[in-house]
């Protein structure tokens, strides 16, 4: 087989990406958002401006030849079109490099790969989305989902805690969230500072604040800690497990189930997961 | 399939025409301080093939799969990808290394297929040889029989006078016009069995239990900490184990520039799960969360993920007794039967 | 852009990490000067600088309280500094000073009153100014340098492995010293720099210092068991590069 080039990995249909899995995609950064210190928000567009064709909670490796990749859950929802976003943490190599570059500039995407959230076992469904300081990313493609078809969707109670209000992510919609009837949005941080007005505490300290039905369909995403607790106060509120959804981190690499780095148990978490029905692992050591 | 029968003093022919005519490897002998081990490589000259080897340093997955990949190479903004399989026969690779390719073919085929494995491996024929000397750390005979060797092209086995050529499949049959062959005969395909089946009774080391059996203990001994700890007293997280496996298949992928700092790959290198780094993530401003921080979980997780985690997919365990980290972990806690022998029953 | 400024400097050592990189005779090591402008490097040069520099590589261990200001000022000129070598990422051998009295007289017999000669405990320079990052070795691997110099000019971290020997030489298909009776250090010593002692059929001394978390107390159970080393040697064995970073570490 002769070498393949990527200046044409950007057919709509992705199909050279398909002949091979480590091949990505380029695409154009639209807009840089600075969201704290650490964080930057990237509005994308594949460069051959076509669409992107994913499933909220799904992850794409994100990179950048001479520095690697990292995979991130998409932020932003299928149903927003054209483009899609995605919120970078600088944390290591790829990250520090990513978060360096602007508006105008190419990146490389590969996927979306991975299983995102069941959005058949949702629907119909009052439905809680509870996130932990950057699992609000992830969750925040399903939050634009819910809201571009609020109809499908029973109530729609959104619980998101930070760290301190510095680290609040996508200012620009918790100020929507506060004020619309669409979702019955609350949160807190660990910690306040004196322009902080809200509430101050663990995330679980948002269950006082709202009744929850027990057959209310719940998506968790935020760090491993926060996993036990939400699930013991979900336990007495009597939500079964298999209508618990949660969103793993690990440390995924490939991307695509195969190089081992991101496997739990029996599991690989870029390709049986992110998502789980928390039924689903929570007999699995290693898990949460 | 058919059964063909070369004479010994036709083998070296047969070799030597197929040596002109393709790239063939194979096991061939290595050594240090008169200690002869063997590693599997390029064929130049027949006098080199050792068929009377016990066992390869290093499994043939390598020449599928090798320690170092690039899987893209860029200059400036052009990325490429460096798929170039080159066509080749594997000469004398033992059953317990068929059935460990078997396994990686499905790997790495399963949900994402990653052709930078695939295409290499389908450029390959693949030859087994009968185990005419047994590595006295296999043990092969007693681990996973219900897998059975598949995805070969053909099976050579020794016999008195010569040996049986077994083809199993085109790319077999199409070694055939290398060599002075006749069709073997009923006695001869019976003895050339025998001289497979025979080899069984020398493999000492015994794994005990069927694979369910050890599956389900080995899986029930998830919690039992003090166990684990115990058995990992001695490791040296060195990933000697998995890296001489012929199963273990994890990567770890970098990127770098050549010298020019303007082009440069991606590459993928063989991982190893005993390291400590190997399930650690940044998580910036020097913080760090590693989801198997104890050398215990990591040797654990090993042990779980060739006696259990994937023998659903795979059909048995994902361990083929061939005894490569038994020999070499310097600390002799790798062995198989060993750990698996000694966990209670569940 | 311009180039960034490199310069080299060096403390308690033999300067052979620095004669390493002059070792790059071969052209494609010279083209890294298309991409470096080395402002100071006695090995091959004759100037100086007290400008602000880019990289600074400091050799050599930190062994006296007179040279701190020295180090404390190339850290003020430095926006990155890496310890170059063994002997400043972790006083590699010269540690072993730290555990005898009598070197100078052994060493420099009649001599060894000589005020110069004095010296304190020998340390790893980020005992004294910070490190950003460290190129392992006695000496360094030259490879390595450069994919260290490719990254810092990229401004990505390098990567620097943190897996033993062990690793380097099976991929490889070395012979393991012990299948040959021989003793070895890998096990505990961290790799990066290829193997190739092991690979030429010596035994790895650990000279690039132990992995994070070594397993001490079984590399002394193998070298007694395996390589039939008496009990206190085996205790030792590994000390000549790992003085600093052992239990015993003065």
């Amino acid at each position: 087989m002769s070498t393949t080039s990527c200046s044409c990995a950007n057919k709509s249909d992705g199909r050279e990406s398909q002949e091979n899995i480590f091949l990505p995609r380029e695409a154009k950064i639209v807009r840089v958002e600075k969201t704290t210190e650490a964080e930057r928000i990237f509005t994308l567009q594949l460069a051959d401006k076509s669409q992107m064709k994913f499933e909220p909670g799904q992850i794409l490796e994100v990179g950048l030849m001479g520095y690697g990749e990292i995979p991130l859950g998409l932020a932003s929802s299928p149903t927003r079109t054209n483009t899609f976003d995605i919120v970078v943490r600088s944390v290591g190599r790829v990250s520090q490099a990513l978060n360096r570059l602007q508006p105008g500039e190419l990146l490389q995407v590969r996927g979306p790969w991975g299983k995102g959230f069941p959005l058949e076992n949702l629907r119909g469904h009052d439905l809680l989305i509870i996130a932990g300081g950057i699992g609000l990313c992830p969750t925040r493609s399903l939050i634009q989902y819910t809201l571009d078809r609020r109809q499908e969707f029973k109530r729609f109670i959104l619980f998101y805690g930070a760290r301190d209000p510095q680290q609040q992510l996508f200012l620009t919609d918790l100020a929507d969230w506060r004020k619309s009837k669409d979702v019955e949005y609350q949160e807190t941080v660990d910690k306040g500072d004196p322009t902080w007005k809200g509430n101050v505490g663990v995330i679980t300290t948002l269950f006082n604040k709202t009744k929850i039905d027990p057959g209310t369909r719940v998506v968790i995403c935020g760090p491993p800690i926060m996993f036990k607790f939400v699930i013991r106060e979900l336990d007495k509120l009597g939500v079964a497990h298999p209508n618990i959804y949660v969103d793993l981190e690990r440390r995924m690499k490939c991307g695509v189930g195969k190089c081992g780095h991101c496997q739990m148990n029996d599991k690989y978490v870029c390709t049986d997961g992110p998502v789980f029905a928390f039924s689903e692992i929570e007999k699995l050591e290693e898990a949460i | 399939m058919s059964f063909h029968f070369i004479k010994d003093q036709d083998f070296a022919d047969f070799l030597t025409d197929l040596i002109r005519a393709k790239i063939v490897v194979g096991p061939v002998a290595k050594t240090s301080r008169q200690q002869e081990k063997f590693v599997f490589a390029r064929l130049t000259r027949v006098q080199d093939l050792r068929l009377d080897y016990d066992v390869t340093i290093l499994p043939p997955k390598k020449e599928f799969f090798p320690a170092k990949q690039d899987l893209l190479r860029f200059d400036g903004p052009r990325v490429k990808a460096c798929l170039e399989p080159v066509e080749k026969v594997l000469f004398g690779v033992h059953f317990y290394d068929v059935k460990a390719l078997d396994m990686t073919d499905a790997l790495f085929k399963e949900k994402n297929e990653d052709r930078n494995y695939t295409a290499h491996r389908e450029a390959a024929t693949i030859v087994v040889s009968n185990i005419r000397k047994v590595f006295p750390r296999a043990f092969w005979a007693s681990i996973g029989a219900e897998v059975k060797p598949r995805g070969h092209d053909a099976w050579l086995t020794q016999i008195v006078g010569g040996c049986v050529f077994e083809t199993g499949t085109l790319k077999g049959e199409a070694l055939l016009k290398f060599g002075r062959f006749s069709e073997a005969s009923a006695d001869q395909v019976a003895a050339a069995r025998r001289a497979n089946e025979d080899m069984g009774k020398q493999c000492l080391e015994q794994l005990k239990g069927t694979s369910a059996s050890n599956a389900k203990k080995v899986r029930a001994a998830f919690g039992k900490e003090e166990l684990w700890t115990k058995f990992a007293e001695d490791c040296f997280s060195c990933g000697s184990c998995n890296t001489v496996c012929p199963t273990c298949y994890c990567f770890d992928v970098q990127d770098w520039w050549n010298i020019d700092q303007k082009s440069g790959a991606r590459t993928r290198t063989w991982d190893a799960c005993l390291t400590e780094d190997f399930a650690k993530i940044s998580l910036g401003a020097g913080a760090a969360e590693n989801f198997r921080e104890e050398r215990a979980e990591r040797f654990r997780h090993r042990f779980m993920r060739k006696a259990a985690y994937l023998n659903e997919k795979l059909g048995g365990p994902a361990c083929v007794g061939c005894g490569r980290c038994s020999a070499a972990c310097t600390a002799d806690i790798a062995d198989p039967t060993t750990v698996i022998n000694s966990i209670p029953e569940a | 852009m311009a180039k960034p400024k490199v310069a080299f400097f060096d403390f308690t050592c033999c300067e052979g990490c620095q004669i390493e990189f002059t070792n790059y005779g071969d052209p494609v090591f010279l083209e890294l000067l298309n991409h470096v402008d080395v402002v100071e490097f006695r090995e091959a040069m004759s100037e100086k600088t007290t400008e602000p520099i880019d990289v600074a590589f400091i050799e050599g261990s930190f062994s006296r309280e007179a040279d701190r200001p020295r180090l404390e000022e190339i850290r003020k000129r430095a926006k990155i500094v890496i310890a170059y070598g063994q002997c400043a990422s972790t006083a590699g051998i010269n540690a072993l000073k730290n555990h005898t009295a009598d070197y100078k007289k052994f060493v420099y017999g009649k001599d060894s009153e000589m005020p110069h000669l004095d010296s304190q405990k020998v340390l790893g320079i980020d005992k004294v100014i910070k490190v950003d990052y460290y190129a392992y070795g006695c000496p360094v691997n030259k490879y390595e340098v450069l994919q260290i110099v490719s990254h810092l000019l990229h401004g990505k971290e390098p990567v620097i492995p943190n897996y033993p020997v062990c690793v380097e030489c099976k991929r490889q298909e070395t012979i393991c010293r012990y299948d040959v009776g021989d003793y070895c250090l890998g096990q505990t010593a961290r790799a990066g720099c290829g193997a190739p002692c092991p690979a030429d059929g010596i035994p790895c001394e650990a000279c690039r210092g132990f992995v994070d978390k070594p397993n001490h107390d079984a590399l002394v159970k193998v070298l007694s068991k395996r390589a039939g080393m008496p009990k206190g040697w085996a205790e030792d064995k590994s000390r000549m590069f790992t003085a600093n970073q052992r239990g015993d570490a003065k």
